[in-house]
């Protein structure tokens, strides 16, 4: 197989951007592009949704085969599963960048570049710029790798009044338990010096992040 | 004051033969002693009350001097050492971060989103080993993390 990519269309210019695909046409979409064509506009929809659904929660196998005796048209599972494939792996790529940098018009331009059926293009890109955005977007970013985050933190302040070496404490100390999202639940003691510690630690690393924050901003918007 | 004894083999040798007793009584010096200064910071003795309540038990004067000498210089230190001290088997040591700016990731390109890792170091008395607790927050969490340590602070700051 050829990796030199294949310009589609009526020798259409190249423009100098990459395609939102990446430079090389991923083999999902390759192999989804003819199939796809030809496929009835119902049942297009019906796998888009399929992908939408499947990006903001799993699907299952028997969600997925219960769509083929709906369909109107007799398309097999296997040219199913190979469009949906292939437009999950696309509208992926579509979400891969953010808004400022990928424009709804050189999305399509870009699908046309694939040769995908200009009447499938505003079903695309509603998926990629529509209403669900924000909602898919929230979901990249609560989905991505990650430390566990404190999922629950339960304190208490004890003073010590007397122990078996002395007959007056009154030192506080901080019992902590914190619960990860992993499941794990921690408890420890924190001496008041420690959680002196913790307690500027905390604060300087969130006066870093505003600080942060603010340059990024001042930044050019990519 | 301390669980392990005060003097090295090597030191009480010494010790033995600069003040000419055996091996039982420098064992029993050394045991008094620690009792004695034990009992003071016990009790928060003031070294005038100690060097009263030694005389009354018949001590020479000659020993309740250094005996209340020791106290008073040394109490300040013993008894708040002895305020630090814990029974709770797991204590937060050390506290490491990283502040990061995280710019893309596999279903995202051209990010711009800060996180925070904090390692948190605690002794594990029983095994004596240390256990680290590691999580990463957004702005977000830590911003709520951070408001509960200030409700912390306040209760802290309401006992003094």
């Amino acid at each position: 197989m050829s990796i030199v990519q294949v310009q589609g269309g009526g020798g259409r210019v190249a423009s100098d951007r990459t395609s939102f695909v990446g430079a090389r046409v991923p083999p999902e979409i390759k192999a989804m592009i003819k199939p796809l064509n030809k496929l009835d506009k119902n049942t297009f929809r019906k796998v888009l949704k399929l992908v939408v659904q499947s990006l903001e929660d799993e699907v299952t196998y028997s969600e997925f085969k219960a769509i083929v005796p709906t369909l109107e048209d007799a398309t097999s599972e296997e040219i199913l599963g190979i469009v949906f494939a292939g437009l999950l792996c696309l509208v992926k790529c579509g979400l891969r960048h953010t808004t400022t940098s990928l424009k709804q018009q050189h999305f399509k331009e870009d699908l046309d570049e694939l040769g995908i059926s200009s009447e499938l293009h505003s079903d695309l890109a509603s998926c990629v710029f529509g209403t669900k955005r924000a909602v898919l977007d929230q979901q990249l970013l609560t989905s991505r790798p990650r430390l566990p985050q404190l999922s629950e933190l339960k304190w208490r302040v004890d003073v010590a009044i007397s122990t078996s070496v002395l007959n007056r404490v009154l030192e506080p100390s901080i019992l902590m338990e914190m619960t990860l999202s992993n499941g794990q639940i921690k408890v420890f003691e924190v001496p008041v010096s420690q959680f002196h510690q913790l307690r500027y630690n905390v604060a300087y690393v969130l006066k870093q992040m505003e600080d942060l924050e603010k340059r990024s901003i001042l930044k050019i918007q990519d | 004051m301390q669980k392990e004894r005060a003097f090295s083999e090597e030191e009480e040798d010494k010790l033995q033969s600069a003040l000419g007793v055996t091996a039982d009584d420098l064992e029993l010096i050394i045991q008094t002693l620690e009792f004695i200064l034990q009992q003071a910071a016990y009790h928060a003795a003031k070294p005038q009350v100690l060097s009263q309540q030694l005389m009354q038990i018949d001590l020479q004067d000659e020993k309740v001097q250094p005996i209340v000498e020791a106290w008073s210089s040394n109490a300040k230190d013993i008894v708040s050492q002895l305020r630090q001290r814990t029974i709770h088997p797991k204590q937060l040591e050390e506290v490491k971060w990283r502040l990061n700016l995280q710019m893309a990731q596999s279903t995202r390109l051209k990010m711009k989103v800060p996180n925070a890792m904090f390692e948190l170091s605690v002794h594990d008395d029983n095994s004596g080993g240390r256990e680290k607790i590691r999580v990463e927050f957004t702005h977000e969490e830590l911003y709520g993390f951070y408001n509960q340590l200030e409700t912390i602070q306040k209760q802290l700051d309401s006992l003094s």
